[in-house]
């Protein structure tokens, strides 16, 4: 291994781990939100709300990111819709993660026992406190696995932003490879970047887990 | 009037029905609860008395007929309306306010403990203090002889214990009517005893209960009137004696019963 190389291209390959870095952490946090968004409308909102939240759950779980991410970049211009290569970015990525947060928040909403919703209902709490004291904080338990699961399957997603020159990790690391003939050193580093982030969100994940459950440990 | 009301009925239920699709839950029920009193429901199971229960604070739209609370028509705007219309949901949690329920299964919220579940309501829909809701849900949960388990979460409780936190969330409310929907027939045989003797107790201090029950033996001695249900329909609502200490009047009744005696619970 050549060490010089590192020297010469470890700024451009930490940008490309910060870039990697923004877009996940931007947007899966996007996905998030607009996930639980789409949980509760589809919860609580009209029935013709429901069939299109329905609708859009399944063709953005049906079709490939990279598609999503092509369309929106390459066809955008086409609607006036002109973005950087990582705006484009972080707008498919929360795009395509909002419907798996949605599940994961309609899967969440489905744990929790009527008859504790009831029971909120007969002391006069509203639909909001019911949804912000009660299921909530429960629903934590049955869902942080599932959410740091998908957090995790996104760090490896944002990989795919490289295809329209998002200079993330993988974009910066192929500059190095085809500019230096090496291989080896680049992909190391570059898995070694993805277990770093992999390691700390399963850490975070276990660390949440352990808070939110504590009330059902017997004593 | 205003003096009248004490000796008026605090609810009253006028031909209530209630269908789920097509099958009828509910026919032409009609039932006065006065103050202070203790009025059990009993019938076969299937026959409606959760289902009626439930409709008194409205858990249940029911569709016909009508369900009153001091005069005030609980769950729709008016009995007029065709397709009835619900009330806001702001007005009928006002109206639930007044009517405490106690459920088979607790329903307690196992992320909070026993002073929270009683506190929770009193800080977000009677909007006391964090420091008063707490006073209050200390005096509530008294009552129910838990002042030792204010900070266990449900599932470090027996399930007696959970029922009289229960019980403590919804006398902390200090609602004009309490529901109890088989309150004890989720508990083990020996910790039945100390949930009637909260709800005896609850009783003598003057609350008006309706209490669906299989403890025939609560029926006939707490009770001031028992009321039978049969296939959705009221069959017969009379003091206890009336039915436990002689041979009921309605067939009916008398071949329900008949299976408790045989086990020689009455
Ligand atoms: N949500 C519902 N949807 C459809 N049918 C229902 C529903 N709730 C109750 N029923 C039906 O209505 C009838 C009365 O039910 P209800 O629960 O009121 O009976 P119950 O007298 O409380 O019986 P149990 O002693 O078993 O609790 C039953 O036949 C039941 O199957
Ligand atoms: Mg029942």
């Amino acid at each position: 291994m050549e060490l010089d190389l590192f020297i010469r291209y470890g700024p451009s390959l930490l940008s490309g781990f910060a870039v990697t870095i923004l877009c996940w952490i931007v947007g899966s946090l996007g996905g998030l939100v607009l996930g639980f968004v789409l949980a509760c409308l589809y919860r609580f909102g009209p029935a013709p709300l429901k069939w299109f939240i329905f609708g859009y759950v399944e063709v953005i779980r049906g079709t490939p990111f990279m598609i999503q991410l092509f369309i929106l970049y390459y066809g955008g211009p086409s609607v006036g819709i002109l973005l950087s290569p990582v705006q484009a970015g972080i707008i498919s990525f929360i795009v395509y993660g909002s419907p798996y947060f949605a599940e994961i928040f309609r899967s969440g909403f489905n744990a929790i026992p009527e008859g504790q919703i009831e029971a909120a209902r007969c002391v006069g709490l509203s639909e909001t406190r019911i949804v912000t004291r009660i299921v909530l904080p429960q629903m934590l338990v049955p869902i942080t696995a599932p959410l740091t699961n998908f957090f995790i399957i996104l760090t490896k997603e944002t990989a795919i932003l490289s295809v329209v020159t998002v200079p993330e990790l993988l974009y910066e690391t192929q500059t190095m490879a085809s500019e230096t003939f090496t291989f080896v050193e680049p992909f190391l580093v570059l898995s070694i970047f993805y277990w770093l982030m992999v390691i700390g969100t399963s850490r975070l994940g276990a660390i949440v887990e352990t808070r939110v459950t504590r009330h059902l440990r017997r004593t | 009037m205003a003096q009248d009301q004490t000796h008026e009925p605090i609810i009253k239920v006028r031909g209530l029905s209630k269908y789920f699709d097509s099958f009828e839950a509910l026919r032409d029920v009609s039932l006065d609860i006065n103050r202070s009193e203790v009025l059990c429901l009993i019938g076969p199971s299937g026959s409606g008395k959760s289902t009626l229960l439930r409709c008194l604070n409205f858990l249940e739209a029911y569709d016909g007929g009508e369900v009153r609370l001091e005069g005030d028509l609980i769950g729709w705007k008016s009995t007029t309306d065709n397709p009835r219309k619900p009330l806001k949901s702001e007005a009928l949690r006002r109206q639930r306010q007044n009517i405490g329920m106690v459920f088979q299964q607790f329903n307690l919220w196992p992320h909070l403990t026993a002073l929270e579940n009683v506190a929770e309501a009193l800080i977000n829909v009677k909007r006391m203090s964090k420091a008063d809701a707490q006073d209050k849900a200390r005096v509530a949960l008294a009552k129910v002889n838990l002042s030792d388990k204010e900070r266990s979460h449900p599932a470090n409780l027996s399930g007696g214990q959970q029922q009289r936190v229960a019980i403590a969330r919804a006398i902390a409310m200090e609602p004009k009517v309490m529901l109890f929907d088989e309150p004890t027939s989720a508990l083990d045989p020996e910790l039945v005893g100390e949930v009637l003797g909260v709800m005896k107790e609850m009783a003598s201090d003057g609350m008006t209960m309706v209490v669906v029950t299989h403890e025939m033996g609560f029926a006939a001695h707490v009770a001031d009137r028992v009321a039978f249900l049969e296939k959705g329909r009221l069959v017969t609502c009379v003091p206890p004696q009336d039915i436990f200490s002689r041979t009921p009047d309605d067939p009916r009744v008398d071949a329900f019963l008949k299976t408790y005696r045989e086990r020689n619970v009455v």
